[in-house]
């Protein structure tokens, strides 16, 4: 033994055997923690939703299900489970707008249905939350309608059809609409306004021709804020993004058209690969849970799914919590529309490119 | 007395002189005016390039939770937003280490390989050179998408070396780059003479190689780490839940909350880049590669 050795007593053979079990170490411990507790893998959003998900829901969750929740909330979601095994999915479960979920069921990325018998809270459910237009289940909705200004003296706006009225011309905030979900339902609800009905393409793109002047943005929060600042005075919005500035003393409200209001989804469906589907459920049904939908409903201003869920007044007041209001839901057929997808953006981008 | 020889020739002499300060005259306004027009150009790109900076810093201050122009205050409410948010403290944090990781990777891969290539006799050198550089050819989203689908077949998840490695990928052309524009001028003979005089390889490229290419290599590194600080594209695949990196959490901030906070977060980003560059040059001495 040298006298090197001797002070430092590591031969090469036990730094590479180290070395080689630190690495191994390494690559095991995700598959040792793995074997530990169940991971579910789901997709939420950002913003004060993610907020509390992620101070309350989820952990409670966790808790009472003893498992790890972990909640991608960075978008794109659905290439990232087009990238991922079907066998072994990136995600559990897919939270997403109903528009993703009808390409992700389209692509065999996820069910078409829940199980009300593995997720007993469907009982619950209004019909819409279930109905042939959703994929998985719904657990939340907003109504696509109109946000407008109150203090530019724009007059009483009871209609859709207002929104074409020449007063807005400069002022009219719309969508970039291959980008987003509002945009296109809107195109669906311009054939039913002025032709046949969701499906008419060619009444929808003359409806949309004579909108010109309008401003257009590619997401909610930007149409928000543009009402907010008075650059427009009338835009597409869903009633979330104008009830989120109550007490907040902003001349801005939301209108809900008398023909009825878009519906914007909140879905969940399992992926058919994934490893913990009785997790998955487990999840779907704790979602539907009125307390956590009433946790979740007066935190973000969604109209809860469970018509067993009771708000709060000045929540109860303005959210669809009743059949009566519910029956205003106009619901979209994403799956007619994604399979026109290309041809619309295509058109619609040479409508609004002139 | 003066001869009549010289009295054509004094008048001629005259003549050229008024003649040449004529010249001068008429050559000195075109020149003024190029000066002027190149001082204006000048301006005109140094406008260009700190607008959306002004812009960031405007939105930044501005108390209504729109951008709105004129500014209707200051207010550094958004500031307080940002680093009250736990999301936002962390995800810069990350965003740091991250960048700090792939400075190194990158900058050690990235100078070996340009050493390699311009010293190492390689066959095809001009094609590994190509291959180095082609990840700046490449989408960078299309390089996430692959590196997520790798990791996704090889069943690692989204781990932290994953998303660095990504960021390296990235990263390694800026320092291939630079440091190979530094050895095109180098002089071997240096290395040479040090041989002769008795250091060995080791020593050689410690003590002569190595200053002499530093400039390049410290160029590069800055490169990587501005690239990997603002990467986007890369990122949003290979980011892990609860692990996001600033740029991708300011992506889906803006998604919900268009307000300040992204203002404020921005010159924060751009505050920490500005001070990691004045750190750079108190350690490395940044002043004396200017040249570059």
């Amino acid at each position: 033994m040298t006298a090197s050795s001797r002070r430092f007593p590591l031969s090469r053979r036990r730094l590479l055997t180290a070395a080689a079990s630190l690495g191994a170490g390494v690559i095991a411990a995700p598959y040792v923690a793995r074997a530990e507790e169940p991971v579910l893998n789901v997709t939420g959003w950002g913003g004060k939703w993610g907020d509390v998900m992620k101070a309350e829901i989820g952990p409670a969750f966790e808790t009472e299900f003893k498992c790890k929740l972990k909640t991608d909330t960075a978008l794109p979601f659905l290439p990232k489970l087009q990238a991922s095994s079907r066998s072994a999915p990136v995600y559990d479960v897919l939270h997403t707008n109903s528009n993703e979920q009808w390409a992700a069921v389209e692509m065999g990325l996820v069910e078409p249905k829940v199980d009300p018998k593995l997720v007993p809270n469907i009982a619950d459910v209004y019909p819409y939350a279930v109905s042939d237009k959703i994929v998985g289940v719904c657990i939340f909705t907003s109504a696509i309608g109109l946000g407008m200004r109150t203090d530019k003296g724009y007059g009483n706006v009871t209609s859709w059809k207002d929104y074409w009225d020449a007063k807005f011309n400069g002022a009219r905030g719309g969508y970039v609409i291959p980008a987003n979900s509002l945009g296109q339902a809107f195109v669906m609800m311009c054939g039913t306004l002025y032709g046949k009905g969701q499906t008419d393409l060619d009444a929808a793109y003359a409806a949309l021709e004579k909108l010109k002047p309008i401003k257009l943005v590619d997401f909610t929060g930007a149409m928000e804020k543009l009402i907010l600042s008075g650059e427009a005075g009338i835009g597409i919005l869903h009633d979330s993004g104008i009830y989120r500035y109550d007490g907040q003393n902003q001349p801005v409200d939301f209108v809900t058209p008398s023909e009825g209001v878009l519906s914007l989804e909140q879905v969940l469906s399992i992926t058919p690969g994934s490893k913990v589907k009785e997790l998955g459920n487990a999840y779907i049904n704790y979602m539907l849970r009125p307390d956590v939908q009433k946790r979740l409903a007066e935190t973000v201003w969604y109209s809860p799914a469970n018509k067993k869920v009771k708000l709060d007044a000045k929540y109860d007041a303005k959210l669809l919590t009743t059949p009566e209001k519910v029956s205003k839901l106009i619901q979209v057929d994403w799956k007619w529309y994604n399979a026109q997808k290309d041809e619309i953006d295509s058109r619609v981008n040479r409508i609004f490119r002139a | 007395m003066t001869s009549l020889a010289s009295r054509p020739q004094s008048r001629l002499t005259v003549s050229a002189a008024q003649t040449t300060t004529a010249a001068v005259r008429g050559r000195a306004v075109p020149r003024r005016w190029g000066r002027r027009l190149y001082l204006a150009a000048n301006i005109a790109i140094l406008i260009f390039l700190l607008a959306p900076i002004a812009i960031v810093i405007v939105f930044a201050l501005n108390p209504t939770p729109f951008i709105q122009f004129p500014p209707v205050g200051v207010s550094l409410r958004w500031f307080e937003k940002f680093f009250a948010s736990r999301d936002f403290i962390h995800a810069l944090g990350f965003s740091l280490e991250v960048a700090a990781m792939t400075t190194v990777a990158a900058t050690v891969l990235g100078a070996s390989a340009a050493l390699a290539i311009a010293r190492g006799n390689l066959p095809g050198s001009r094609l590994i050179v190509a291959t180095m550089l082609s990840p700046l050819m490449l989408p960078a989203i299309l390089t996430g998408l692959a590196l997520f689908q790798s990791y996704v077949l090889l069943d690692v998840g989204r781990p932290l070396w994953g998303l660095v490695a990504g960021h390296t990928l990235v990263t390694i052309p800026y320092v291939v780059r630079t440091t190979l524009a530094v050895l095109h001028n180098f002089d071997v003979r240096l290395e040479e003479a040090a041989q002769n005089l008795g250091a060995s390889p080791i020593r050689t490229f410690f003590e002569v190689t190595l200053p002499l290419v530093k400039p390049g290599v410290m160029a590069g590194a800055i490169f990587a780490f501005i690239v990997s600080f603002d990467q986007f594209p890369v990122s949003l695949f290979l980011v892990a839940p609860g692990s996001e990196t600033l740029p991708i959490t300011l992506f889906n901030y803006l998604k919900f909350d268009l307000d300040g906070t992204i203002g404020a977060a921005s010159v924060v980003s751009i505050l920490l880049a500005f001070i990691v560059v004045i750190a750079l040059d108190r350690i490395v001495g940044l002043r004396s590669y200017v040249k570059l």
